[in-house]
This record gives structure tokens, sequence and C-alpha cells, in this order.
């Protein structure tokens, strides 16, 4: 077992410095630099002034010299400065990633929960209309723009019910403590993590439905049935259980699609999440800020891995490890 | 015939009058939209519009300026200038302390001016005139200049000459000095917490030196990425400003019609923005005068002050906005004439060669306006290929001469010395500029005349020469100018005198209650 | 064949499907031809309401654009864009899986962290990234989109691969002398391909979607409408203007709606078996 992780954990070091090394190079690409972009903010530039800037963020060293510098400072956990924003990259990123990890995790845990269920009633009914509805309904939302959701959510919601709050992560200046902040936290949070929870939803439902459709053909399932339990006793205790764990694996697989997900919903609920973070760090071509939040997105989703690999491990003994 | 001038103090008088009609209420809390995020706020660093709309609060200038373009009082109570227009000599206000309690003297303006040649880039141009500056006293500083300039007074506004503190950045490595993050200067509003993404709070000042001033306790600057939810932000009562260009020009009479709400256009005429399409003219079909008048004929400019801008802003004639100091419209004139396009393009030899265009993307507004540009060009018969980039990525191609024709919107600040000639001269052509000269424009007629408009007394003096510039200009079309922009703050009508100057929309606060 | 066709009807999920998708390529292929309006041009006065005139049945834009033309021609794009990056992502996708599921060994733990290391990069992320880097086109675009959605094509076609490498008609072509790549093309890949298929289609409905989401961020191809072009243009005018969003939001709706049932049907017909490893 401790091998096992061991050997995870290595080779997610590995994945994790190419992604730095590949990333590294590819926003480099990009036309315009940090220094091109601060100039023309200021709505006047000259070459010595762009130069002086270039010089100010180490643009100027050769890049093998800066991607050294880089990597020598992720591997002491030092993520860099953000020029662009003037304060250590690792401090942005931590400002804002308890939002985003509140936002996804609750989604996750909507979409999952949901998905199972209509998944469940899927199977239980594949092949009929019942089933068809079911699918259809779970893929609507996942058939819209994510961001079209989130405006209809708003404008239902909030402009014409007023229940919800259409913006950001509390109420501004409200001062709130203990309970009522949360309160008014969850708030927040509802429109945006049903929004990202039910795009979702539809992957879980399918990948639930065809995996107890899997399971129910199974010989112990044949054997139960034989044995004369009851159906919802056969449902719950052995289909369920069992077509349960692929599930669980494919969510571990797809946290990197979530966080991905995130930077729209972000985006139109104002949350202040390291998705918005992430995208504002692109169009201003603030490398280290952006490479630090591809590190940290990379390595939560490599740790989310692990846990559902272990998780599933403990479950079910017999599965082999090959990948 | 240059005499002295000292009229600090009478201006300052009529500029309150106004408040005075209904007694200003003191107290209150206002939330502002601010879009996008500034990357900082200390304004001496960095300097793009949503930085200078929440620091313009925090920090001062020497001066700030009338809608009409006179100086007023800031932290200098008055000035005055020698016979031969070469020096000026700046009282400073007495009494001011910074934000942590230490006082302001000529000495923070002395340092100011040394560290802006090195982080602003525009203070850095504009301090060129400067030969050297002195501080006799405390509360005294002279500069004198290598020659006369004559828009020297309009240099000082806080956006382009912001007054740092010299004891907490003096000696420091400026650009990790911690105050970058929590900035501290002379303003009616004090920084006070800023969450990243979510938002920036400013509390009043209560040193401030004006007595009773500021009125409100209070501003919250919330951050909201979408324009969509600006608005619904605005509808559901959660902000009460909107700052010129936080919502989508489309949205804005919409917004307008809400009960209690009021829009102005005003604040900006220190600024004048005027938009405008770089044309290359190196090379490519506009290298062609006749090419690049085509392209006036062929915009229909009205369309887009109409449609695209809601009826906002003025079409533009030339290169100077009509806000400016020394503006005429006595110029060729181009009005929308696919006709006449075409006629000039034929005259031409154009063969469909390809053009590229380069919107500007900052939103929706200038995506459409982009769309309805090319839709234009090709009517009359250009083969026109959009090329879609971020901004940073537009700035570098149009820095590289690598377009045919982008778009482009530049503030004026007031003065053609300042904001128009910077563009035209040849002097300022230089790869890998991003504003400037970019369209390769050269003329020694018009360097000539922008040399000789910067230094020439009197005043009558400059508009002559300014006039023929203008003419000149017009008749060539190194760039289109297409409109004189006009962003619409709009705001709850129970906020008061928000904008009472030309510099409003970003020092707006100082003035601004609330009528409860 | 006849028997795929068979069971394909008799899912209703997939003959809905199967409806809406043919629909859908009818109106991409021949609209164009029908209804030649430029969906640029400025044809009527701006945010005229729709069924108000019929030229312009579906209303006009924020421009006066003809909101009916940008639905006929967007759909050429949108589908467009969905089938040849799935395309792009199959041509990635297949012979890196088949390799590794073939091979085994060293070859499968190289390929495998190659796609592992793309899966774990946030794939929208590094599309908007790949998209702001290429500068937006419909090329890059259609690249960026490949480049995230091949992975779990390449696990999916491993794993099927792994399990048919050992079944005895694979062992005796080995036996008998042929090549490797024979081998895999002839006798392997023929009988791994209906989950792929199924994958495939999810894929293309994905692929619509993200090209939406690019618009939304301001990252579409400004010389091609599509529709989630146009669902990105008027979401901010949806108050005023709800039918700019609507049509080519319902039109994206409807099609990846059809294209996942037509995954589910297909998934019913051509494989009862039922992989986990799509998504």
């Amino acid at each position: 077992m401790l091998s096992f992780v061991a050997q995870r954990v290595v080779k997610g070091v590995i994945v994790l410095l190419a992604i730095v090394v590949l990333n590294f190079f590819l926003i480099r690409l990009a036309p315009g630099d940090p220094a091109i972009v601060m100039a023309g903010e200021a709505g006047a530039s000259d070459q010595i002034f762009v130069k002086q800037l270039r010089e100010k963020f180490g643009l100027d060293k050769p890049l093998p010299e800066q991607l050294f510098i880089y990597v020598k400072g992720v591997a002491t956990l030092d993520l860099g400065f953000s020029f662009r924003q003037q304060a250590p990259v690792a401090r942005l990123i931590g400002e804002r990633l308890p939002a985003t990890l509140l936002l996804t995790l609750t989604a996750f845990a909507i979409s999952l929960v949901l998905g199972i269920l209509f998944g469940t009633f899927a199977a239980r009914f594949a092949g009929t209309f019942l089933d068809t509805g079911i699918t259809v309904f779970a893929l609507i939302f996942y058939a819209m723009p994510i961001f079209w959701v989130a405006l209809m959510g708003i404008l239902l919601f909030s402009v014409t019910m007023d229940w919800l709050p259409s913006f950001g992560y509390e109420t501004v200046g409200a001062n709130l403590t203990g309970l009522a902040h949360a309160v008014d936290v969850a708030k927040h949070l509802i429109m945006p993590a049903m929004t990202l929870g039910l795009f979702f939803m539809a992957t879980y439902t399918r990948m639930t439905r065809a995996s107890m459709l899997e399971v129910k053909r199974l010989d112990f399932v044949k054997t139960a049935r034989a044995k004369g339990l009851a159906d919802a006793v056969i449902q719950r205790r052995h289909v369920l259980r069992n077509a349960l764990l692929p599930v669980v694996t494919l969510a571990g697989v797809h946290s990197g699609t979530l966080i991905g997900g995130a930077v729209i919903t972000e985006t139109v609920f104002a949350w202040p999440g390291i998705g918005r973070l992430m995208y504002d760090a692109l169009l201003q071509r603030d490398y280290n800020l952006l490479l630090g939040v591809f590190v940290i997105c990379s390595a939560m989703v490599l740790i989310f891995n692990l846990i559902t690999d272990l998780v599933y491990r403990l479950v079910d003994p017999r599965i082999e490890y090959a990948t | 015939m240059p005499k002295r001038v000292l009229l600090g103090l009478l201006l300052a008088c009529g500029l309150t009058a106004p408040a005075l009609a209904q007694e200003p209420k003191t107290g209150g809390v206002i939330n502002a939209v601010i879009q996008p995020e500034p990357p900082g706020l200390m304004l001496a660093m960095v300097q793009n519009g949503p930085v200078q709309m929440v620091s313009g609060n925090i920090f001062e200038g020497l001066l700030r300026y009338s809608p009409k373009l006179e100086p007023l009082p800031e932290l200098a109570e008055s000035w005055s200038v020698s016979e031969d227009a070469k020096t000026y000599t700046f009282k400073l206000r007495k009494g001011v302390t910074w934000h942590d309690g230490k006082p302001f003297t000529a000495a923070d303006v002395l340092f100011s001016m040394e560290m802006l040649k090195q982080t602003h880039a525009r203070a850095r141009t504009n301090l060129a005139q400067v030969d050297k500056i002195e501080t006799p006293d405390d509360y005294t500083v002279v500069f004198t200049l290598k020659q006369p300039f004559g828009p020297f007074l309009g240099i000082f506004e806080v956006g382009s000459m912001p007054i740092v503190p010299k004891h907490l950045y003096e000696g420091t490595d400026w650009k990790t000095n911690p105050y970058n993050n929590a900035p501290v200067g002379t303003g009616p509003f004090m920084f006070k917490e800023w969450q990243k993404g979510s938002f920036i709070r400013l509390v009043k000042n209560p040193n401030y030196y004006e007595k009773g001033k500021p009125y409100l306790d209070e501003i919250y600057w919330q951050i909201i990425p979408d324009a969509a939810a600006r608005s619904v932000a605005y509808e559901t009562g959660k902000v009460d400003v909107l700052p010129g260009g936080s919502v989508e020009n489309f949205d804005v009479p919409r917004l307008s019609k809400l009960k209690d709400t009021c829009v102005t256009g005003a604040g900006w005429e220190f600024f004048s923005p005027l938009a405008w399409l770089w044309l290359n003219n190196r090379q490519g079909p506009l290298a062609d005068k006749r090419v690049r008048q085509a392209v006036m004929y062929a915009i229909d400019r009205d369309f887009a002050k109409d449609v695209i801008w809601n009826g906002l802003g003025k079409v533009a004639t030339g290169p100077s906005a009509s806000t400016i100091k020394f503006y005429t419209d006595d110029v060729p004139k181009y009005p929308y004439n696919p006709a006449k396009a075409k006629a000039l393009l034929k005259e031409a030899g154009y063969k469909g060669e390809k053009i590229r265009l380069l919107p500007l993307a900052y939103g929706e507004t200038w995506q459409r306006w982009g769309e309805a540009v090319k839709q234009n060009l090709q009517d009359v018969g250009m083969n026109i290929e959009t090329i879609a980039t971020d901004v940073a990525g537009g700035n570098q191609k149009i820095g590289d001469w690598d377009y045919d024709i982008a778009f482009t919107y530049l503030y004026q600040y007031g003065d053609p010395a300042l904001g128009v000639g910077r563009n035209y001269i040849s002097s300022n052509i230089a790869k890998g500029q991003v504003f400037n000269n970019v369209e390769g424009y050269s003329n020694p007629e018009i360097d000539k005349l922008f040399a000789d408009g910067a230094t020439a007394t009197p005043d009558s003096k400059r508009k002559e020469i300014y006039d023929k510039a203008q003419k000149i200009l017009v008749e060539d079309v190194p760039v289109a100018w297409m409109l004189e922009l006009q962003f619409p703050t709009i705001t709850r009508c129970k906020v008061k005198n928000l904008i009472t100057t030309g510099i409003g929309v970003n020092d707006g606060f100082k003035d601004a209650w609330l009528d409860k | 064949m006849k028997q795929f066709w068979k069971s394909m009807l008799k899912s209703p999920s997939g003959v809905i499907g199967l409806i809406i998708l043919l629909l859908a390529i009818s109106v991409a292929v021949f609209g164009p031809m029908l209804f030649p309006n430029s969906p640029w041009r400025m044809v009527q006065r701006p945010f005229l309401p729709p069924f108000t005139l019929s030229t312009v049945p579906l209303g006009t834009d924020a421009l006066g654009r003809d909101v009916f033309a940008g639905m006929i021609f967007g759909a050429r794009v949108s589908l467009l864009v969905g089938l040849v990056s799935t395309l792009v992502a199959l041509v990635v996708g297949v012979p890196i899986g088949a390799m590794a599921g073939y091979f085994g060994g060293k070859v499968d733990d190289a390929l495998m962290r190659f796609t592992e290391f793309f899966q774990t990069i946030p794939s929208f992320a590094l599309a908007i990234v790949l998209v702001a880097i290429l500068q937006p086109s419909i090329y890059s675009i259609v690249a960026s989109i490949a480049v995230v959605s091949w992975p779990p094509v390449a696990r999916l076609v491993r794993g099927e691969v792994l399990s048919l490498r050992t079944r005895e008609y694979v062992q005796a072509a080995v036996v008998t002398g042929q090549s490797n790549s024979w081998i895999i093309l002839r006798e392997i890949l023929p009988n791994a391909l209906s989950p792929v298929i199924v994958l495939a289609s999810l894929m293309v409905a994905t692929a619509i979607l993200l090209e939406s989401s690019l618009a939304f961020l301001g990252l579409g191809d400004p010389n091609l409408i599509s529709w989630g072009y146009m669902v990105g243009a008027g979401r901010t005018v949806i108050r005023q203007a709800w039918w700019i969003t609507v049509f080519p939001g319902v039109a994206i709706l409807i099609s990846v709606l059809g294209l996942n049932l037509i995954g589910e049907g297909l998934n019913d017909a051509l494989n009862p078996r039922l992989s986990r490893e799509g998504r």
C-alpha cells in the first residue's frame, strides 16, 4: 500500500514537472509580454521604458535561465513573484483557492448525488420512454452553454424573484460572523454551484446508468435474484454498490474538467476563485501567476486522483493497478 | 505678452458655488463597480483606467482641472509663471498629512518626480521638458523648463503626476514595496481592504485638509467581471455607481430608464477619448493616400455613433477632439459616401489585395464595431480579414507594425502638444512602441508645426499653428478618425456631486455626497 | 449491419437523436444555398423582434443583422467544428491507445504517462491558453479542442486493445508472422470500434459546447459566425432582445441533445457490454 502511494507520488511529481516545462514555453509563445501590456495601459511607451520593465521582470535573461530559475523556485515551493500584481504568486493563489475549492466540491457533490440518483432510475427502466425522459432531462443542463444557464439563473432568481444574490462570495460590508456568515456564503454559493453541478450531472447519470446495466448482468446478481431476494434489496445491496466503483474512479479523472469549468462560472457570478485568476493572468501575460495556477490545479487533480484510487483500492482490493 | 497669473483661489471658489445650492449631507456608504480589477493601486507604478478610478481618491496631484480644463488647486495652493514662460513656481498647501500621519512637503514632490521618471511612461515624456526642479523651502517647488512649453500647467493631474510619499519609498525596492498593496496617499479616502476578486474598500480620511470633506464614510468598489452581471448588480440595487465603460453600450438606454437613475457623460473632458483606426501607411494598399481617404468615405460613422454607441459621443472631424484646446472644424470633410470610396479605390488601382483588420478586445461594443466597419469596407469592395487577438497580442502586433487597419482609442489630455502630436510626428516612429506614431506617417511640415506649437506663445499663435496642422492631417488621413467617445457614468440620483471636474471620473468622490 | 440498424431503431433515444442530427446536417449543408443572405450584413433596424417581418423571420441583432441567416450559416460552422475536432482527436487518440494496448510494457507506460499528462491539466484551461497563444481562428479552435479531447479516446482504445490482444484469433495472427501494423489495423481495431463510435458522438457534442464557451470568453473566430458566437455576442443584450441568444441557444441545446441521444442509442445497439472508459 505504502509503496503504491510512493510510486504514485513520484509519477505525479514527474507529470507535474513536465507540465511546468511545457506551460513555461507555451505561455511565452503567446504574442505580447507583460511589459507590452503594462506600457500599453500607461497610454504611452518608449523603448527604454519597455526595456526597463523587461529587465525588472527578468524577461531579458535567456529562456533556459528563466526556466531554471522558475523550476528551482517551484522545487522549494516558491511559485515566484507576480510583477503585474506586485505580490508573491503563492499569496495571490492562496487568497483565491478556498473559494474555488468550495465551489467545485459543492458542485461535485451535487453532480454526483443527482447523477447517481437519475442514473439508477434510468437503469431501472432501461429501454423505455421513461429512460429516455430521464436521460433528456439530465442532458438539458449539459446541452446548454454554461454561461447561458448561469445568466438565466441570475435573471430568474436574482432579478425576477429576488431570492438569491447575483454576484460575489458574501455580502460585502455586512460584517457577518458565525452562522449568519455561513448562511450568507451559502446563499451566494447556491447558483454557481448548481450551474456547475447540473452541467456535470449528465455525465454521472450516464455513467451510473451504464454501469448499473452492466453489473445487473453479472452472475452474482442473477444468483441473488434466483435466491428470491426482493428487487429493491438487490438494487441497493448488490447492484448500486458495485456499479458506483467505476463512477467514483472516473470522477477522479474528471476533476480536471470540473476545475476548468469553474472559469466560466466564476466569471459570470463574480466568484473570487482561481479560474478567473487564471484567465486574467493569461490576458495580462502574467507568466508566473499563470504557471502557478496551472501547477496548483494540476497538483490538485493528481491528489484527487490518488484519493479516489485509494478509496477504490480499499473498497475492492482485487483491483489490479496496471496504470 | 506673458504676464503673471495667480488664479488658484478664485477658481476654487467658483467650483464650490454650485454645491452650495443644496447643503451636502455627511455620511453614507457607496457601492461602485470597477472593471476590470486593477492590477495594483500604486498609481505611480500602474496606470490603467481602473487603477486611476480607484487610486484617484487615495492619491492627489498638484492640480486638478475644471471641465473647461482650467487648472484648479489641489496639493498646490497657487502657482505662477515667469515672464519668459520657463519657470513655474508652485506654492504647496500647508498642514497636509499623509494617511500615516507624516507631513507632506516639497521633498515628497521632488521625490515623486524622480520616481515617476522611471515608473510612469507618460510622466516621463512630460518631464522631459524640465531642466531642473528646486525646492527653496518646504512649501515651494520651482520647475525650470528647457524652453517654453505651452501645456505645462496641464500635466499635474493625479493620474498623470501622482504625488507619492517619500518616507515610504525612498531607498526601497519600489516593485516589491509592501505599500504597493496598501497605498498611502494624501487624498480624501484611505485604503482599507482589498479582497482580490471581490472588492476594494476605501474609508474616509478623517484628517483631510479640506474641512468637512469628504462627505462619504466608505466606498466599496465591487469587482464583477461579466458585463451582463454588472447591469444586474445595478438593477438589483447592489451597486449605486456604474462608471463609464462598465456596462455595454447596448444596455445604457435600458438602465437610464430605471427609476431614480441619473446619467452623465461629464467628467471625461480632460481625457477626451478619441477613437480611430490605425492605418498602416508603410505598405500595401493603405500606403496610398486615396485608399486611406476611401476608408474615411466608406465607413458609416453616424451608424456607429447611433447604433453602436447609442447616440453618445460625436463623429470626429480630425485628429483633435472638439473638447480640447485649439480644436478646429475648418478641415476637409468625409461624409459617408460609398460611391466616392469606390471611385477612389478604383483610381488608386486597388485590386482586392487582402487587408487585415484588428478590432479592439475590450468587450462586445468594440467587437460589434469591428464587425460593422468590416462590413462597410467590404461593401465598397475591400477584401477584409479580421484578425482576432486579445489586448496583449493586439498591442504587440500594432507595435511591430504587423497590421493593416487596427482599432484604438487614446486620451488627448486637453492639449494637442500632450495628446495629439505624439501620434503624427516622425520622431515617434519606432518599432516596438505600442502607441505613438505606429501608422508610420512622416511629414516634415507636420513635424515642424507640432514642434513649434508646443513652444509658441501666446495662445493665439499656437492656435494658428494647430489650425494648419489639423488641415494638413485631415487631408492626408494618416489614420481614420472615428468618434469622440463618451462613456456615460450611471448613478442613483441620490448620489450628488459625483462629477464636478474635467477629471471627475477619477477624483469624483472627493466632493460626492449621499442624499439619504 | 442490418442487426445494428434494427437495434438502433428499437431504442427511442437513438431514433430521436438520429432525426435531430439529420435535420441539423441538412440545414448546415443546404441552408446556405437556399438562404444566401450574408449573416454579417446590416439589413434592418437593430433589435427588430422576431415574427414581425417575413424577410427577417427571427428578427435582427444589435447591428440589424438577420438572426435567421446567422442560424443557418452558424449551423455549418458549429457542426464543422464539432466534427473536425472530433476527427482530429480520434486521429491522435486511436493510434496512441492502440499502440499502448498492443505493445504493452514500456511503450504502454510511456504513452499512458503522456496521456495522463494531458488529463492532469484542467482541460478547459488548457484550451483557453492554446487558443490565446495561437490567436483565435477556426484552426486554433479546432486544434485546441482536439488537444483536450483525445486522452479519453486513447484510454478507451487502449482498454479495448488490451482485452482483444489476448484473443485467439489475434494470437493466431501473431504466430503466422503477420506484421504488427497489419494485426492492429485489420484484426484489432475493427473490433474495438463500437465503443469509440459511441464516444465520438459525445465528443462532437462536447466540442460544440466548448466552442461556444470559448466564444463567450472572446476567443471565437471573428470571420465565421457560429451558434456559440451568436449566443456569446447576444448575452449582454438579453434583457432587451431575448431572441438574439435564445434561437442559437436552442439550436445548440437540440443538437447536443441529439448527439447524446445518438450516443445512448449506439451504445445499446453496438456495445451491450458498454465501456467504462468513456466519458
